[in-house]
């Protein structure tokens, strides 16, 4: 590993296009923010599985669970990759899988919610999945750490796929109205912000930001935010699900129509558009974790009194 | 007069095997044309018959490979109607795929 002091020249090295590809290249600093970001991207995969399995359950036709099961088998093979990568850096898959406590995972918040019934399985897939494709195409394109960037390549095609799973299901539940649309704007109502907030802190509070610097994405959480209310917003205003946000014609942008970030209630999956907060409050939600966190972790890690029963198999 | 007929309906199929490898795999760049997942094609004046099968029985993309197959043969010209048949004898195997699907797979690392 490089010293400390070669950071400012490893920096420049990756602003003109040098590709990170072992240890021996980095500086520890470069390490300390690379592991954060393939830790969130493997957790992030990894607790989908639990979350979309207990949603599946509601599916309308059994060729339909088996799609959700399909793309539960593509999120694990995505945490895998992540993980193995970490193995490379010299973390435990082992730890990271059983050794940690279900608060200690990283993954955003959206994934420590109960995903109750099918119209929430595909705006799941319809607006998660477009998050992570978001944010991995964007690694895709700009990564500086060489193995990284090639592993995406497999998973990005994957993502595709979950994706106009949801897609497709949005449409096909708006077009059916009554009870099914109905189920889809409730599903919306809680995650479309829960997503907004998902890309993290606004560009103009963010005070530094290794991510950027070391190039491990290439846009910021601003882009980001826009880049998916691109896809999104268009896509619920052509089925008549109201979203709130719009395109602002003047400024060529997306503009969220609330005091971004807002209070949530957890219990209830609804957002208090009326009381702002500020992003102190969700880091502090956020550590928090919600409601499924400790479930959905004991089902990864097989807790002896957890949903499936430990080692009792 | 017989002969136009059948002439028709030969322009008619090749149009319709043309369509079909446009229709991608949701999921990898290769048509389902390569994959080898079509069995038979049948016109019948503007109606279109598609025997099909998938490489697996679980595939969990099947209801948008069949969405998309009838969406291109609807939007072809002198067709109003395009039935999908799922069939499963024989069963897909590798040797289904085309050279070129073959090419593709492997350009993935997929072993064929």
């Amino acid at each position: 590993m490089l010293p400390p002091e070669k950071d400012a020249e490893l920096r420049q090295k990756i602003a003109n296009g040098f590709i990170v590809e072992t240890e021996e290249d980095m500086t520890p600093g470069y390490k300390a923010a690379l592991e954060v970001i393939l830790t969130v991207q493997g957790d992030t995969e990894l607790v989908s599985a639990p979350a979309y399995y207990f949603a599946s359950k509601d599916a309308p036709t059994i060729n339909s669970r088996l799609a959700v099961y399909a793309i539960i088998q593509d999120e694990l093979g995505h945490a895998n990759i992540a993980y193995r990568l970490l193995e490379d850096l010299g973390v435990s898959k082992q730890w990271l899988m059983y050794g940690r406590a279900p608060h200690e995972f990283k993954h955003p918040y959206g994934f420590d919610q109960a995903l109750e019934n099918w119209a929430e399985m595909v705006v799941a897939n319809g607006f998660f999945d477009r998050a992570g494709i978001t944010l991995l195409s964007d690694v895709h394109k700009n990564c500086s750490y060489g193995p990284w960037q090639r592993a995406l390549t497999k998973v990005d095609r994957e993502e595709v796929l979950h994706l106009r799973h949801g897609e497709s299901w949005m449409k096909r539940l708006a077009k059916a109205g009554g009870a099914a649309k109905e189920a889809l704007q409730r599903a919306v109502d809680w995650m479309f912000p829960v997503t907004l907030e998902w890309f993290g802190l606004p560009d103009h509070l963010k005070k530094h930001n290794d991510q950027l610097e070391y190039r491990l994405k290439g846009l910021t959480n601003d882009q980001l935010r826009q880049v998916w209310m691109s896809a999104t917003v268009p896509l619920c205003e052509s089925i008549g699900i109201r979203v709130p946000a719009h395109f602002d014609s003047d400024k060529k942008e997306y503009h969220i129509d609330y005091e971004f970030p807002v209070e949530y209630d957890a219990k209830e999956k609804r957002w208090l558009f009326d009381q702002p907060i500020t992003w102190q409050q969700v880091f502090q939600r956020w550590k928090q974790r919600g409601p499924m966190n400790q479930t959905y972790i004991n089902m990864i890690q097989g807790e002896k009194n957890g949903a499936f029963g430990g080692l009792n198999w | 007069m017989l002969l136009i007929l059948c002439m028709n309906t030969m322009i008619e199929n090749a149009k319709i095997w043309q369509a079909l490898g446009e229709v991608m795999d949701p999921e990898l760049p290769i048509s389902i044309l390569d994959m080898g997942l079509i069995y038979d094609v049948r016109t019948n004046q503007q109606n279109v018959e598609i025997d099909l099968t998938f490489t697996a029985i679980a595939c969990p993309a099947m209801t948008m490979i069949i969405d998309d197959v009838r969406e291109k043969l609807e939007a072809l010209p002198g067709v109003s109607s395009a039935q999908v048949n799922v069939v499963w004898n024989p069963p897909w195997t590798k040797a289904r795929l085309t050279m070129q699907g073959r090419e593709v797979l492997q350009s993935l690392g997929i072993a064929v």
